[in-house]
């Protein structure tokens, strides 16, 4: 049998099904809404926004790799530079830069330059802490953590506060190995 | 039950005849059992097509399975002979650490395994004389992707239930082994019972 | 396409973006994911099916709300539809082509009832990936689409009461979903003010009106 070669994003995004990327923004809009009526404080919608995206990203991994080829993924640094050229390409059709590498190699940023969860949207005074595309770092924590990476993931950059780009700061806390989850036996 | 035999061994030991009602015979189905788990041991699906011989609770069985894979793939890392990365032995791997098996072969049946680096695993149980089922063991995880992990009501880490599950999942992974059992048409022997899949760099 | 040559671009106001021509893309799991979790999510703020029902067609009638504006906008050149046949069938094609890549299945009257109306999809993109467990009966995320079309109508001046259902088809092992639009009585009221109002405004001439909308206007000209 051949080996599986692990896809390029182009190559993946070309082949999946696809939608038109306003349904997925205004339902996204349409979701952030119903957040902002139901839980009323911002910083609850930030908090709500990004476990779902959490939620997402537990669940987004499989097809992640499933579509993608990839049978593993053990280094972080490689694993960063997968999620922005493969990752981000394939759900959303965009691609993300990494920069920003501390020393020790754990702490990276993903710069994203376009970003169709945004498309229509102006923050209203109302709402300038809101982190509107707080599910992608949801999205992003929660996928890492189903290939046992731990990781805190925040906004640096925003566009829709004023910044030219946005930037998620990726760090690792730690790597998890694979316990033996019965407790009651050897 | 042997594990470890070697292809002589399994070469030598005449494989069973295919009791009446198997599906070996008959075009389609030759598996015996499928097993998916998540990573936390939990079995999302189990499957059985033809298993006259039940000697444990079903969540016995289970847990019994989930646990002979995590010894045998901590046991294949640890035994291999091309890497130097490969752990204490007991000591847990990195999902994607170190060397990974993926199917074993004994007199009677033959046991392929699939794990994604999410840690999902899925087994499935055949006839030993099937042939490569690697293809069709992804394909199921594709799968698994589209009609489990997709669905709105699906709460991921429950047991797969549901009209779904009955109607597209497992009659869709029934006829996944029907068409592995097509393409690797019978009888076909591997070389080796136990196939060591290095994963290098 | 997206992210072609890599430009950052930074407008003042999201009002001096250029308007995009809505024919980017993003994957179709990445929509599955996000509705997923939209329902989800509004399972944990209801008790029962039918109120889980109401706030999936409240998030799509804000979907809707806004495709209306912005199709109008890109693929009418900001004029509205004002007849009942062609608000139905702006939905049925416009909105479904740009929506979910194809033009709905059918549009058909219903057979019972004078202002019923039905657009039925054989997979609708909701209900793609679902399974409905037993134990809950009737549920139908098409609810969502309901309150998208619900959204386009209504803020159309055509005000109707919208419901997804799944209706079993011979020979087929997945239902259809039809969209049930009923609307309301007031509505052929609501055609005439929306023609007045229409009128009135001066937006008409240059348009194709029947005999019907002429009589009003010499009549509303009139007073």
């Amino acid at each position: 049998m051949a080996p599986v070669v692990p896809r390029s994003g182009d190559a993946v995004f070309a082949n999946v099904e696809r939608v038109n990327a306003e349904l997925f923004t205004l339902t996204y809009g349409a979701i952030v809404r119903q957040l902002l009526t139901d839980l009323e404080e911002v910083e609850e919608v930030n908090k709500q926004l990004d476990q779902m995206g959490y939620n997402i990203g537990v669940r987004l991994i499989d097809e992640f790799l499933a579509k993608s080829n990839i049978s593993r993924c053990v280094d972080f640094k490689e694993t960063a530079e997968v999620i922005a050229k493969v990752g981000f390409k394939m759900f959303l059709g965009v691609t993300a830069t990494v920069t920003n590498w501390d020393v020790e190699g754990t702490t990276c940023s993903l710069v994203l330059e376009d970003n169709p969860l945004v498309e229509f949207v102006e923050l209203p005074d109302t709402c300038q802490g809101l982190y509107y595309c707080n599910i992608l770092s949801g999205v992003v924590r929660g996928a890492l953590e189903m290939v046992s990476m731990k990781t805190e993931v925040s906004w640096v950059r925003d566009m829709l506060h004023g910044d030219d780009a946005y930037e998620l700061r990726v760090k690792l806390i730690k790597q998890v190995p694979e316990e033996y989850p019965y407790k009651d036996d050897e | 039950m042997q594990f470890f035999g070697g292809s002589a061994a399994a070469e030598m030991t005449p494989s069973p005849a295919a009791p009446p009602g198997t599906a070996t015979g008959l075009a389609g189905n030759n598996a015996n059992m499928l097993y998916i788990f998540n990573r936390n041991g939990v079995c999302l699906l189990y499957r059985e097509w033809h298993r006259p011989l039940h000697t444990l609770d079903a969540q016995e069985d289970q847990k019994l399975m989930f646990g002979l894979l995590f010894s045998l793939r901590s046991f294949t890392a640890k035994m291999d002979p091309t890497s130097v990365d490969k752990g204490n032995l007991g000591v847990p791997l990195l999902p994607g650490q170190g060397c990974s098996f993926y199917s074993f072969r004994t007199n009677t049946y033959k046991l392929s395994f699939m794990e994604s680096p999410s840690g999902i695993k899925l087994i499935l149980v055949t006839h030993p004389k099937t042939g490569d089922l690697r293809d069709a063991l992804r394909y199921m995880y594709n799968l698994y992707v589209e009609y489990v992990v997709k669905n709105p009501l699906y709460v991921p880490g429950s047991p797969i239930k549901g009209q779904q599950a009955e109607l597209q999942g497992s009659s869709r992974f029934e006829r996944v082994e029907g068409s592995g059992q097509q393409v690797h048409k019978l009888p076909i022997l591997d070389s080796n019972p136990i196939q060591g899949k290095t994963n290098s760099g | 396409m997206i992210g072609v040559g890599g430009k950052i671009k930074q407008y003042s106001s999201v009002l001096e973006k250029p308007l995009s021509k809505g024919r980017q893309e993003v994957s179709l799991s990445a929509f599955a994911f996000l509705f997923s979790e939209l329902v989800q999510y509004n399972q944990t703020q209801v008790d029962n099916i039918a109120e889980l029902e109401r706030r999936l067609e409240d998030a799509g009638y804000a979907v809707g709300a806004r495709v209306l504006e912005l199709f109008c906008h890109r693929e009418k050149g900001n004029r509205r539809e004002t007849r009942l046949l062609g608000i139905l069938s702006f939905v049925h094609t416009t909105v479904w082509k740009v929506l979910f890549g194809k033009v709905a299945d059918s549009l058909e009257k219903g057979t019972e009832h004078e202002d019923e109306y039905m657009i039925s999809e054989k997979e609708l993109l909701v209900n793609r990936f679902i399974s409905i467990p037993k134990d809950m009966g009737t549920f139908n995320c098409g609810a969502f689409v309901a309150g998208i079309v619900r959204g386009v109508l209504d803020n159309a001046g055509f005000p109707a009461v919208v419901t997804a259902h799944f209706v079993p088809m011979e020979g087929q092992q997945r239902p259809r979903t039809t969209i049930l639009i009923k609307f309301a009585d007031e509505v052929s009221q609501n055609i005439y003010e929306n023609l007045k109002r229409f009128i009135i405004s001066g937006n008409w001439k240059g348009h194709l009106l029947n005999k019907y909308a002429i009589k009003l206007i010499t009549v509303s000209l009139e007073t």
